[in-house]
């Protein structure tokens, strides 16, 4: 009897023990949604939706989305929205496993690069019907950036990124030499920037002992596809992927001129080359640590600017020798979860439409300066264009819209870009020509898309 | 009363062959059933799952479609996947001899009786408890190729400065270096046991027979710490096949994964490899077939160990 009884006692004693590791496990999400079993009992009284939103964020931007979504809640009280936030790497590495578990959110942000990624694999909805229906295409920026080949809509912008050439005024007037304007081609962008260009012994090339190794000022820094070879293959009339985003286009004369201009100015010690990347602590450091004259940089980057004190300012990307301009454009955008319930979908709809239309909720989030805003009608207003931050000429920007595009991307983005920067820095290297990095770089991405395209 | 409790055990005896478990194994059982359970739901599971994976086109975000040896073949045949795993052994050849050495030759130091003798343990533990992160940040200041300490002094001397982590040819060597160091206070502290746990009587004894400190060393030091060296050896042994964190923070893949390995893939690892696959690529069913790919050779190369050891550790 004893004995039973002690038995009994170490059973609840591991009994409790299961229930707290099984809690443990939940345990992520709870505090992911602080409010959700609140949430789930006044949902069966009052027939209220839940929504779980997921965005990825820094500190200040945490807190103006917490802000914004209460609002929201004050107009709909019939929808609550519980959230879970991380910061961009986490964010995205979690949202993976966590759709391969029917964990994911209703709604979630998703970097503009990964929306097709994301639709073409069915794991967010369509979203035509409801954007034809409900939003009036004509006053946003950006919404032709989620519509696949198709004419299909799978997400609406949240904020929009879009490149433009950032210049240190400082470093130009040192040099003595004019801004940067709006009738540059890349071929006058390079002449200048061998102006501005300053090796470790304060030689400029073409002086005698100019060491191109040894570069303590750059004309022009660029590195990855958005912010560096893609505008510029683009603008020389080449680019990666054809219209219909599935053959590979990459081994033209049209991409092997824009290298060979890319390749010339890193060998001469203008344009930062990989290695000379990799020396700073970032990539993106070049620019705001004063060490580039020139960067070709998204909207996102003032920050960073600003942050350092630059005296910059911002203009439209150059022509290309026919004229040609490109600006590349990511639209980070909402998405719906596709396997979520129609009730819910038509709440994170609710959102989408309360983010999109409500010029406030566009301010607001304006003011940030993170993004520039999905409304053209705010975009344009003093709001976005006057704040009392640099740069001055943001309407750079705006203007860009009119030669803007995406970059190529396609459900096997991530891939084909690593396949591509692999072979362009061997050529920007010199480990290879650039024919051999051309075909090399065809090949190997047209297989990358056949693979995922083939069916 | 010990009468009483022989015949106790007696009968659970006899009754053992007609219950599957007895009291006692029931209490075992239950006893032990906390990690039991833990063993089977986050181990047992996911390793059958990967199993599965290996043999299947998996996204993670579509339910898994069954290839058979597709991604097997697909490992054999690319060249990506050799250049990883012949990344992963030169840097185990590297480092685990490397380490191991290093690990004995500051125990002896350390197992001396010096003053600040704390002190010395300490600061050869600091870098064991440091992140990688951290870590990164020293390095950087020492083998940056612009502003580092190391092309300075190179410079000074009048000779060419080195692209260190940016060199195919020196990367692995420096990232072994740079692992050395972090975990080499670990292993002296594996070491520092296995020294304290030899006799005194036998230095004693050999001091009396006229034997010099070498000798000391060689005939009675090592032979006796020689199973703390079989653990060092297997633990590295591991590690260096489960690489990852390193790597990934010293050649840039928390900026972009697709820069983790470089330059030119001469510091992609196999783990590196599968992670990025698996993660960025969403290619989870390759990234399994290169997990247990994994496995496999860890096991064999422990078999390996294990039988080899007959040879030359001596327990007791």
């Amino acid at each position: 009897m004893k004995q039973h009884k002690s038995f009994s006692i170490l059973l609840s004693i591991i009994l409790v023990m299961v229930i707290f590791i099984a809690g443990c496990s939940s345990n992520s999400s709870t505090t992911d949604n602080e409010s959700s079993n609140e949430n789930d009992t006044s949902n069966s009284e009052e027939e209220q939706v839940t929504i779980n939103l997921g965005f990825y964020s820094g500190g200040e931007s945490d807190e103006k989305m917490q802000e914004l979504i209460d609002g929201f809640m004050e107009k709909h009280p019939e929808i609550k929205v519980t959230t879970q936030s991380a910061p961009y790497g986490q964010f995205f590495q979690k949202l993976d496993t966590q759709i391969a578990a029917g964990e994911a959110p209703d709604i979630w942000l998703s970097d503009g690069v990964l929306v097709m990624k994301y639709a073409e694999r069915g794991a967010v909805k369509d979203l035509t019907e409801w954007v034809n229906r409900d939003l009036n295409k004509e006053e946003y920026y950006g919404l032709e950036f989620n519509e696949d080949t198709n004419g299909k809509y799978w997400g609406v912008p949240q904020g929009i990124q879009i490149g433009a050439l950032y210049y240190n005024k400082d470093l130009f007037d040192q040099a003595g030499v004019d801004y940067p304007n709006e009738d540059w081609t890349w071929e006058d962008l390079k002449e200048v920037a061998a102006k501005l260009t300053i090796d470790a012994s304060d030689k400029k090339p073409g002086d005698e002992g100019f060491n191109s190794d040894n570069i303590k000022q750059f004309g022009l820094t660029f590195f990855s596809i958005t912010e560096g070879w893609f505008p510029v293959l683009k603008s020389y009339g080449g680019g990666i992927l054809n219209d219909s985003l599935n053959k590979s286009i990459i081994n033209s004369d049209e991409n092997k001129q824009a290298l060979e201009w890319m390749v010339d100015g890193m060998s001469r010690g203008i344009i930062t080359d990989p290695a000379d990347l990799k020396s700073f602590q970032s990539s993106m450091a070049v620019f705001p640590s004063g060490s580039a004259a020139m960067r070709i940089g998204i909207y996102a980057r003032v920050l960073a600017a600003n942050e350092a004190g630059l005296n910059y300012d911002v203009t439209v990307l150059p022509k290309g020798p026919d004229g040609e301009r490109f600006s590349p454009v990511i639209a980070n955008s909402w998405v719906i979860n596709d396997s979520t319930s129609d009730k819910k979908a038509k709440a994170a709809w609710e959102w989408i439409k309360y983010w999109a239309t409500e010029d406030e909720v566009q301010k607001e989030w304006a003011a940030l300066g993170e993004a520039v805003p999905v409304k053209k009608s705010v975009a344009n207003s003093e709001v976005f264009l006057n704040a009392s931050d640099k740069p001055e000429n943001r309407e750079a920007f705006l203007e860009s819209f009119d030669f803007a595009g995406t970059l190529d991307t396609n459900a096997v983005w991530s891939e084909w870009v690593a396949k591509f920067n692999e072979h362009a820095q061997r050529a920007f290297l010199k480990e290879s020509t650039i024919d051999e990095a051309l075909e090399n770089a065809d090949k190997d991405i047209q297989e990358i898309v056949d693979e995922f395209y083939k069916e | 009363m010990e009468s009483q409790r022989v015949t106790q055990t007696s009968t659970i005896l006899t009754t053992k062959k007609r219950r599957l478990l007895t009291h006692e194994g029931r209490w075992g059982l239950l006893l032990v059933s906390p990690y039991l359970i833990h063993f089977i739901v986050f181990v047992v599971g996911p390793l059958i799952a990967s199993l599965y994976f290996s043999f299947s086109q998996y996204d993670m975000l579509n339910p898994p479609n069954w290839a058979g040896l597709e991604n097997y073949e697909k490992l054999f045949n690319e060249p990506l996947f050799y250049k990883s795993l012949w990344n992963t052994l030169y840097f185990a050849i590297l480092f685990v001899p490397t380490q191991a050495f290093l690990a004995l030759l500051l125990a002896v130091a350390l197992n001396q009786k010096l003053k600040a003798l704390k002190l010395y343990r300490m600061a050869h533990f600091i870098p064991v408890i440091s992140s990688w992160t951290v870590v990164m940040y020293v390095v950087d200041a020492i083998f940056n190729p612009r502003f580092g300490m190391a092309n300075n002094f190179l410079i000074k001397l009048g000779l060419e400065p080195q692209r260190w982590l940016n060199d195919e040819q020196l990367v692995i060597p420096l990232l072994v270096l740079v692992a050395v160091w972090k975990g080499v206070g670990y292993m002296m502290v594996i070491y520092l046991a296995g020294l304290q746990n030899v006799p005194n009587e036998l230095y004693e004894a050999a001091e009396i027979d006229g034997a010099g400190t070498i000798k000391k060393f060689k005939s009675i030091t090592l032979p006796l710490i020689s199973p703390t060296t079989f653990l060092v050896i297997v633990l590295s042994t591991i590690t260096t096949f489960q690489a990852f964190e390193q790597i990934y923070v010293m050649t840039g893949g928390a900026a972009d994964i697709t820069e983790a390995g470089g330059p030119n893939d001469a510091s992609l690892v196999l783990m590196l490899y599968l992670y990025r696959e698996g993660f960025s690529f969403l290619h989870m069913g390759y990234a399994s077939a290169i997990a247990w790919i994994l496995f496999i050779i860890l096991f064999l190369l422990t078999l390996l160990q294990l039988w080899g050891q007959k040879k030359w550790v001596h327990y007791n």
